[in-house]
């Protein structure tokens, strides 16, 4: 669909995919299809390519190339960090994460706590920021893996990071301190070494990059067993043919996007101001994280007396995509659990909409939006 | 015109929703989400499975329609699953899916509807609609077989303004056809007739899990002679047999539910017939109607002649023509005037004793 047909503010779900990515994949399949673990020219080929962009993908995060290992996507670098160094631990292990994870690391928490491990869901208080206090607190000797989000995926209220890893570190110096910053990357730029952060999972497709493709980032010096067993490919951590079309996708739109990271920001960061004052002048709201840093695509709105589930539909048939928060395998969303963790009230839970804007927003967009979410929202009344 | 579509995922509504849409409105498809498990998991069979809303989503994808699932769940709870449960706690045989009818599904929809701009909502319930000089009636469906308008029976006219229901003239083969023609997977699904939150499990477990209804209590003849024991009321209903003791190589029923003593009554095959009984929460479609009339006690059942005397404004007294059984406290009384359905109520246990012969 046309963007000037539709607009599309769902970013933060997943964004349309930059034509230097989808150039780069269709080159790689055309002319570097072999198995880049094979052992002919074809193979070598793809190899290079493969290398080439892990190096420059590594590079964007101040992170060595062997730190990076690719998989199908940021879901399953969770899974794979957050599970598998508890199976040859002892029931006396612990994991420390938050409330407010996306459901790729909150899944994988619960499945490592029904295996009896103790795993501690950190709260965060009404504007959306882990309580660090608490975090402090459930940080012990047995602590494995520590595990926070960047940026939340629902808000975009980012989390202080560099100070949570400190303090991981200071408890408990054999930690691993895990950070989902899959929502982060495709407005921040980030230094994993900086910030203390020494795993994390990464998605293509939230930068413009192919859908199924992503990175498990671990800091060198740490070992995690096999999610995936079968061929000894990516330096026999994880088995498959690897998806090198992904990989050189990814690293296109990886280039362009640190390329043209500063004005995008500025753009989006204008766009998004418009649409908020614009919409506040004239529908009472609230935005969520407002007094809090947040990431600039995302615009989290609490609606006063406007249920969301209907305008959701509205705009959809008046040409507009939005989201609840995050997609759902039913259709119907439930309240969320970040809201329900920020302790939102209850008549006012399933008011909220999620806006995200993207690579792809252009100026002008902001007012267009607003302008469509009132005229919507005076339609349902 | 803009026509909202509830699409189950079964056959019936995939073709409404090509239907309409091949007529050239712009159809938007909606799954209502009723009910879901303690842990959020969608139901396993009935008319809401999360198997059914993604035969929905396909279907609506194939006919390239908008498509949302609408989360009603609240509302089912408080309206749909209380009531149930309630209702065997007192003797009583629910019938939850004109309860959803009645008090979640199209009150929701057509607002739903309104809200989007929608001139009608369309189900694919079998019945008709007629429109006599603006005056809506609810008919039976062309096909007998498959007729549904007793579950509907609480639509009046103005409410019936607002709906379609495109299925009304079609035999149950013919949508099927229709449904191959267009393509639609759900061509040759089964149809489900079970209660979507219990599924084929026994409503019985359903119901004690949520009270307490394990008190035992005595099973007695009509003379008050002891016969047995049950483990709880909500096991029994109306005309069972199941777990009745016999007597004597005669067959012996449920007559009645004494909830008061937590007393089952027990008898022949004769005690169960009733001649005279009250419908109470009575609406009509249109003006109540004195002639001609005849009721159905059961979904589906045979229509019984009658003559019904208003008690008050929503309590009429029915005087069936012949003695019928099986006539449940709980379940709905739908009168009819030939195929026209003039109204209906909930059939109550109570009894006027001033009016009995």
């Amino acid at each position: 669909m046309n963007r000037n047909d539709y607009m599309y503010l769902d970013h933060a779900a997943t964004t349309p995919m930059r034509e230097v990515a989808f150039e780069a994949y269709k080159k790689t399949e055309k002319d570097a299809y072999a198995n880049s673990s094979g052992g002919h020219a074809l193979s070598r080929k793809a190899k290079n390519i493969l290398e080439e962009s892990r190096e420059y993908i590594a590079s964007c995060f101040g992170a060595a190339p062997n730190e990076i290992t690719f998989t199908s996507g940021g879901t399953e670098a969770d899974n794979w960090i957050i599970k598998t160094p508890f199976i040859d631990k002892d029931t006396s292990a612990e994991l420390t994460t938050t409330q407010i994870e996306h459901e790729a690391v909150l899944a994988s928490a619960e499945n490592v706590h029904s295996k009896g491990f103790n795993v501690n869901f950190v709260s965060c208080d009404d504007e959306g920021v882990t309580n660090i206090d608490e975090f402090e607190k459930s940080i012990n000797s047995n602590t494995v893996i520590a595990s926070v989000m960047y940026a939340n995926n629902e808000t975009g209220v980012v989390q202080p990071i560099q100070e949570m890893s400190k303090i991981v570190k200071d408890v408990n110096p054999n930690t691993l301190f895990h950070s989902d910053v899959v929502q982060a990357v495709a407005t921040k730029k980030l230094n994993f070494h900086n910030l203390g952060i020494e795993s994390a999972a990464i998605s293509g497709h939230k930068i413009g990059g192919p859908k199924g493709i992503g990175v498990m980032f671990l800091k060198t010096g740490y070992k995690i067993p096999s999610f995936l067993h079968g061929g000894k490919q990516e330096l026999e951590r994880r088995a498959g043919t690897v998806n090198v079309s992904g990989v050189a996708g990814l690293a296109a739109a990886l280039k362009e996007q640190q390329n043209n990271l500063e004005k995008d920001v500025e753009l989006i960061e204008n766009e998004k101001t418009i649409f908020e004052n614009n919409l506040k002048e004239n529908i009472e709201l609230r935005v969520v994280g407002e007094n809090v840093e947040r990431l600039c695509h995302i615009s989290n709105i609490q609606f006063k007396d406007i249920n969301s589930e209907t305008l959701m539909v509205a705009l959809d048939l008046n040409g507009m995509g939005v989201s609840r928060g995050s997609a759902c395998a039913s259709g119907a969303q439930k309240p969320s659990h970040v809201l329900e963790a920020m302790k939102v009230d209850e008549e006012v839970i399933n008011n909220h909409l999620r806006f995200s804007f993207g690579w792809n927003t252009q100026k002008g967009d902001g007012e267009k939006c607003a302008e469509i979410v009132e005229k919507t929202i005076k339609e349902l009344s | 015109m803009r026509i909202l579509v509830a699409m189950s995922g079964g056959v019936d509504s995939s073709v409404v929703a090509g239907l309409l849409k091949s007529q050239g409105h712009e159809v938007i498809g909606v799954t209502m989400k009723l009910w879901e498990g303690p842990n959020g998991e969608m139901p396993e069979t009935g008319c809401c499975t999360s198997a059914d809303s993604e035969d929905a989503r396909k279907v609506a994808a194939k006919l390239d329609i908008p498509y949302y699932v609408l989360d009603y769940t609240a509302s089912f709870s408080e309206n749909v699953i209380d009531n149930f449960v309630d209702m065997y706690a007192q003797g009583l045989t629910p019938n939850p899916c004109v309860e959803c009818n009645r008090s979640v599904k199209f009150d929701h929809f057509i607002d739903q509807a309104k809200k989007l701009n929608c001139e009608k909502v369309a189900t694919g319930h079998y019945a008709k609609i007629v429109n006599n000089n603006s005056t809506y009636e609810l008919h039976k469906a062309d096909y007998l077989d498959k007729d549904q308008s007793y579950v509907l029976h609480m639509l009046d006219s103005q409410k019936l303004e607002n709906i379609e229901f495109p299925l009304g003239t079609i035999s149950k083969p013919e949508v099927r056809q229709i449904a191959a023609s267009l393509g639609l997977k759900t061509a040759f699904k089964k149809d489900s007739q079970d209660i979507c939150f219990v599924g084929k499990k026994d409503y019985r477990n359903f119901v004690s899990k949520r009270i307490d209804v394990s008190s035992k209590g005595l099973i007695v003849d009509k003379d008050e002679n002891e016969m047995g024991t049950h483990g709880g009321i909500h096991a029994y209903t109306i005309g069972q047999r199941k777990g009745v003791p016999g007597g004597q190589g005669e067959a012996k029923y449920v007559t009645k539910i004494d909830v008061e003593n937590n007393k089952i009554y027990i008898g022949s095959k004769d005690e169960l017939t009733t001649k005279k009984f009250i419908l109470d929460e009575v609406t009509f479609v249109n003006e109540v109607e004195y002639e001609n009339l005849s009721i159905q006690t059961r979904y589906n059942s045979e229509d019984v002649p009658c003559a019904i005397e208003k008690i008050d404004e929503s309590t009429y007294q029915i005087v069936l023509k012949t003695p019928t059984m099986g006539v449940a406290p709980g379940q709905f009384g739908v009168i009819y005037n030939g195929t026209k359905l003039v109204g209906g109520g909930r059939i109550t246990s109570k009894v006027l004793e001033d009016v009995y012969e």
